[in-house]
């Protein structure tokens, strides 16, 4: 990624010195913000799959991407209005 | 949401896969509705009057609007998330082509797609070497397998979270409509695709015009090896070459249309320069050149510069922000078109709105909005941006 070329004007101290985009002034941040979405993401995973189980056990269907949006809205309630 | 692609080469997705790429669509949908209007009403709150107040007046530009939002937390926490969406839109992906490579690649023998692969092309370095969209191996990624274009194709179905049709194919499909509408009389005979990647924006081209050839064109060849596939199995008749926009292998004079989507900010000004030359070139005299982009810097107030600019500083699309400051008429009259016979436009998403909207805005010839908030911002109501030329 270090190769990419940039638009002329870009500022200085944009990305690390393997060309990965910095936002934060601990570097360490950019990549917990990853964990934490990585983390939301698995657990998603076994949300449908607890969601499954319990389908197959008789109750009702539950739309997933309804459910989704309830539970990304509430998961990342915090960061909203930064 | 997610969506789930209607043709042959479609993913046989285990139920984790499902879940993982429903989610990605899911965060996405936050990230460029939710967290983008919080960071808007951040710069309006803070950013812009900060710079105001340091420089006597409101930001100007794309990339003062840039400079003035740095380090804000509201944007830092949309963009750290929206890279990381980014990269999970093509992990979300990887596990399931690679699964399916051997069902994939006989599928696209047994499709028996028209692909003309050049394996002397020199494939140019912002095709092969930059991972464009955070895109791992990019669009050259497993050779002339079917690998990169299957990662494309899936990647895209979760990247646009439904808001680009269920074969991707939104865009060309609200173009083509729009221009069969606003030119009845137009009624192209050969067709021509520059930088097709899979074909999904093609397609509609043939569907709206069935009686015409058309070829369809690509630096990478993977891509078009998936793309001839995608295409047979959707019983449409279209060849893909392996060849570069600005380098056309074709004799002067011999299209009636050519055409582009999201294509023209891949490539570097120079590049740029000489696939509009290239199209003005193979034209006939009363064809029609026609792309379809991102809307310039010109056009819209600094922040919304910005946010659309934000690729190219974070989304490994270096041209894009070069592309956007520059001025699409300007730089069909460098290619040879009459600057009267240029043109641009904005046509509602098909999927969204419904051809009746389309038809409307011919019908008002209200097309010119080119500025309004939705348009080029993958996210609710989106609106798509073209422009073109004559050649008389």
């Amino acid at each position: 990624m270090s190769d990419t070329p940039r638009p002329d004007d870009t500022p200085p101290g944009l990305y690390d010195d393997a060309g990965n985009a910095r936002f934060f002034a601990d570097p360490a941040m950019d990549r917990f913000v990853a964990v934490v979405m990585n983390m939301a993401q698995e657990m998603w995973v076994q949300e449908e799959r607890l969601l499954a189980l319990e389908e197959a056990r008789g109750a009702a269907p539950v739309d997933r991407e309804a459910r989704l949006k309830d539970f990304i809205t509430r998961m990342f309630a915090p960061i909203r209005n930064a | 949401m997610s969506v789930e692609l209607q043709h042959g080469m479609k993913p046989d997705l285990t139920a984790d896969e499902a879940a993982r790429g429903r989610f990605v669509s899911g965060i996405r949908g936050l990230i460029l509705n939710d967290l983008a209007a919080d960071m808007k009403a951040a710069y309006d709150r803070r950013a812009a009057p900060a710079w105001e107040r340091a420089h006597g007046r409101p930001p100007a530009t794309s990339a003062e609007a840039h400079k003035a939002l740095r380090g804000d937390p509201a944007f830092n926490i949309y963009s750290a998330m929206r890279v990381q969406a980014q990269k999970m839109v093509w992990a979300s992906v990887a596990d399931s082509v690679e699964r399916e490579a051997g069902r994939l690649g006989a599928a696209a023998q047994a499709a028996a797609g028209k692909a003309v692969l050049n394996p002397e092309l020199d494939v140019p370095k912002n095709v092969g070497a930059i991972e464009v969209h955070l895109m791992p191996g990019s669009y050259t990624r497993g050779g002339d397998s079917v690998e990169a274009g299957a990662v494309y194709d899936r990647g895209l179905a979760v990247f646009s979270m439904g808001l680009m049709g269920a074969n991707l194919d939104d865009i060309g499909l609200s173009m083509a409509r729009y221009i069969a509408l606003r030119y009845p009389d137009f009624a192209p005979t050969r067709i021509l695709d520059t930088g097709t990647t899979i074909g999904h924006n093609t397609l509609p081209w043939k569907q709206t015009y069935p009686d015409a050839e058309v070829i369809a064109i690509d630096a990478a060849p993977g891509g078009l090896v998936y793309g001839a596939a995608r295409a047979a199995m959707q019983g449409q008749d279209v060849q893909f070459v392996q060849m570069c926009a600005d380098k056309l292998d074709y004799p002067d004079a011999s299209f009636d249309l050519v055409w582009s989507s999201m294509f023209l900010h891949e490539l570097s000004k120079k590049q740029r320069a000489a696939a509009l030359a290239e199209a003005y070139r193979v034209l006939r005299p009363g064809g029609l050149m026609l792309h379809m982009e991102l809307p310039p810097n010109a056009e819209m107030s600094a922040f919304d510069g910005f946010y659309l600019d934000w690729d190219s500083w974070y989304n490994e699309e270096p041209y894009y922000k070069g592309y956007r400051d520059e001025i699409p008429q300007e730089n069909c009259v460098k290619a040879g078109f009459a600057a009267a016979d240029c043109f641009q436009f904005v046509v509602p998403s098909v999927g969204i709105y419904g051809e009746d909207a389309i038809a409307a805005m011919v019908a008002s010839d209200a097309a010119e909005a080119v500025g309004q908030a939705t348009t080029g911002r993958l996210a609710e109501g989106v609106m798509w941006f073209g422009f073109g030329a004559w050649k008389k």
